[in-house]
């Protein structure tokens, strides 16, 4: 689109003067067309980039003072200790307590905010209400959890950037601005990495012990919900977007209901992908599980409409046992954006036990 | 290739050579009935036609005609309506343009109701499905009438100016839509809406596809005059047809149609294009006969494409929308390559 808008842009002018036969005149038409359309597309970056670069001077001069400031609290506080910590791409060693510090992921910011930490640098647009607590007010908008804006980062000149699987791919560009550790989490790891993740935040900034008591919670949290659902028969884990439901497998984020929780896979078949299988309402009658474990995908991206529980309010779903039994557990939005984070595991481990603990033993068969 | 309707009617010779409707007709239905067969025994949940027969003979509730009439029946019927209507939407809009190589999602009518629905969604969230698809429909007729002014500056010489600029209109719309979508973070609802999947189609969930069903009827009714506004100017003046209302009607329809399926079951590639091209191929532009076997054979291909995303990747699917763009652009591919007969089009001048 940009390289498009350059080259129209300069031959605008010449064929808008020679329109004589109609084929020009269609080619200036269509050319005006897009170079407006790009125009319309840019404009408001572009007077963002000039608001910029006239007052880039200026906060050069501001960032440049106020790391200094930084850095002589830091090296009277920790004398410019570095600390390692594990990272996607082996370990990356960052300034201990970084200031100014950008986190980019929605997970990590809830472990943050659980260690009472608050970053200088978050994305826009954090749907979670627990890790805005980790957000300081005054926080510039520095992108989203896909695409960093880089004009804010260079004002900012943080310390060390954190980032998430949604910025992963931009690792190497964001590396150019700052030390960047990517702590995604593998969707079939959740608890192990997000164990790790949690100790080395604590590391990083200095709170390992409180790490280490957030860890407890977690892990007793996790240990009741094992505790209510053994023998309580299997589950499905669905996640419905708009009008349609995808099967997630064990291997997915999702999966931590089996992997973590311990309740076995009703469908042991599923692969698993970015964002499951999709199935139809048929697969879900015939599947029959014990439980059925829902994620409302649009409710958890913010989007209104068509909630889950319309959805699955259909003929062949009130013939499956979890419908009968009132089986239906809907997962927290956490365990898909910030899957792996603190508040995720205390909210759905509560869900889970508070459902389960209810309901009666199932014979094994 | 018959690249302009107008071919056909200059070379008396040529209906000679196209192949019996009525055979090819009967051999469609038949292929009909064979896939709808199958689509109706094919799906996860069990079902067993001798139980549906018991059901029937024995005036006994049963699971098997609630499985039928709850998910297989609707989901074939939906295929179906949607397949047939896609087509002839396809079709006419060929032949009143007078170009081969156009079908709803390239003058803007697809994307202009993806528009609508991003549009309508931010803003009036609660909204229902109906008001939702009127906003969808007008956003089409909207983009489809822009579309229509931007070809008028077109040179006549060249049939394929206009799917180009078809494109990248469409091209247009879609990157607004995106770019909003993006600024909202509505990307992932997009592509949910915009990928074409039959698997949630239950009873209660794909009637507004009748509508459809019912504009290709209509457009069959005017068959007739469309293949007179399809003939050029001056000859729709000599026969007295009114070709501006023909051809608001057509506008009409098939943002219609469009925005219909995009709202209900998403966007499916290809099936405007491909199928009315077959079919011209075959029986020539005479709408009045062959948009019965436009319809037809669209069903069926569409119907043919989900049996099969249903069954590769069994007890999971393959949306259609996949499928479908395998199998288009195969076809549209070989329609194109194929040695093309010398014909220089016919214009009328718009």
């Amino acid at each position: 689109m940009f390289n498009l808008t350059s080259n129209s842009s300069t031959l605008s002018p010449s064929t808008a003067h020679t329109s004589i036969s109609p084929f020009k005149k269609t080619k200036s038409l269509l050319l005006t067309l897009m170079v407006t359309s790009a125009l319309a597309a840019c404009s408001p970056q572009g007077s963002e980039t000039e608001q910029n670069s006239a007052t880039d001077t200026e906060t050069a001069a501001e960032t440049a003072q106020t790391q200094n400031n930084d850095n002589a609290q830091a090296s009277i506080q920790a004398n410019n200790a570095r600390v390692t910590i594990d990272s996607v791409r082996g370990d990356v060693e960052l300034p201990a307590n970084p200031s100014p510090v950008v986190v980019y992921d929605m997970t990590l910011l809830q472990d943050l905010a659980a260690l009472g930490i608050t970053v200088d640098g978050a994305p826009s647009n954090l749907y979670l209400d627990n890790l805005k607590a980790a957000v300081s007010s005054d926080s510039p908008d520095v992108g989203t959890v896909f695409e960093p804006n880089l004009e804010a980062l260079s004002a900012l000149q943080p310390q060390a950037i954190l980032i998430g699987s949604r910025m992963a791919p931009k690792f190497e560009e964001l590396n150019k601005m700052a030390p960047t550790a990517d702590m995604t989490l593998a969707a079939d790891q959740t608890y192990e990495m997000g164990k790790q993740r949690l100790a080395d935040l604590g590391k990083l900034f200095n709170k390992s012990e409180q790490a280490a008591k957030l860890q407890q919670e977690v892990d007793d949290a996790i240990a009741k919900a094992k505790e209510a659902s053994a023998g309580k028969g299997n589950g499905l884990v669905i996640s419905v977007a708009g009008n349609k439901i995808s099967a997630a497998g064990e291997g997915s984020r999702l999966g931590f209901v089996h992997r973590v929780f311990g309740i076995p896979a009703a469908d042991t078949t599923i692969e698993d992908s970015k964002h499951g299988q999709p199935v139809s309402f048929e697969y879900l009658q015939k599947v029959d599980p014990d439980w059925l474990f829902v994620l409302d995908r649009s409710a958890a991206i913010g989007q209104e409409g068509l909630a889950a529980k319309e959805v699955l309010d259909n003929p062949l779903l009130h013939q499956t046992k979890a419908w009968k039994n009132n089986h239906i557990v809907y997962l927290s939005p956490d365990a898909y954006l910030a899957f792996g984070g603190y508040y995720q595991w205390m909210t759905d481990a509560k869900t889970v036990t508070e459902a389960m603990s209810k309901a009666p033993k199932v014979a094994a068969d | 290739m018959p690249i302009s309707s107008t071919a056909t009617y200059i070379k008396p010779s040529k209906p000679k050579t196209k192949r019996s409707p009525l055979l090819l007709n009967a051999l469609s239905m038949l292929l009909l009935a064979l896939l709808i067969l199958m689509s109706l025994s094919l799906g996860v949940a069990d079902f067993s036609w001798s139980g549906l027969w018991q059901a029937i003979t024995q005036q006994s509730q049963s699971d098997d005609l609630q499985l039928l009439l709850v998910s297989r029946l609707p989901r074939t019927v939906a295929i179906i309506l949607t397949g047939a209507s896609l087509s002839v939407a396809g079709m006419i809009l060929q032949v009143v343009l007078k170009n081969r190589f156009v079908d709803p999602s390239m003058v803007g009518a697809t994307q202009s109701a993806g528009l609508g629905l991003l549009l309508i969604s931010l803003y009036f969230p609660a909204s229902t499905l109906l008001g939702k698809m009127l906003f969808a429909t007008l956003c089409a007729i909207a983009g489809m009438f822009v579309f229509m002014r931007l070809i008028k500056y077109l040179p006549a010489t060249d049939i394929l100016m206009v799917p180009l600029v078809g494109i990248v209109f469409g091209g247009i719309i879609e990157a607004v839509t995106t770019f909003m979508a993006f600024q909202t973070e509505s990307l992932q609802m997009l592509s949910i809406w915009r990928f074409g999947d039959f698997s949630s189609v239950l009873a209660g969930r794909y009637e507004l596809l009748y509508l459809t069903g019912g504009l290709a009827f209509i457009a069959y009714l005017l068959a007739d005059k469309l293949t007179i506004v399809g003939l050029g100017d001056a000859i729709a003046t000599n026969l007295g047809v009114n070709k501006q209302s023909l051809i608001w009607f057509v506008i009409l329809t098939v943002a219609m149609i469009s925005s219909v399926v995009v709202v209900t079951v998403g966007a499916i590639p290809f099936v405007g294009l491909v199928v009315p091209n077959i079919i011209s191929r075959m029986m020539g532009d005479r709408l009045r006969r062959s948009l019965p076997a436009v319809a037809l054979l669209g069903a069926s291909m569409v119907l043919l494409c989900d049996i099969i995303g249903r069954s590769i990747n069994y007890p999971f699917e393959i949306p259609i929308a996949t499928v479908f763009g395998v199998f288009g652009a195969a076809i549209f591919l070989w329609l194109l390559l194929r040695k093309p007969k010398p014909q220089p089009p016919i214009n009328e001048g718009t």
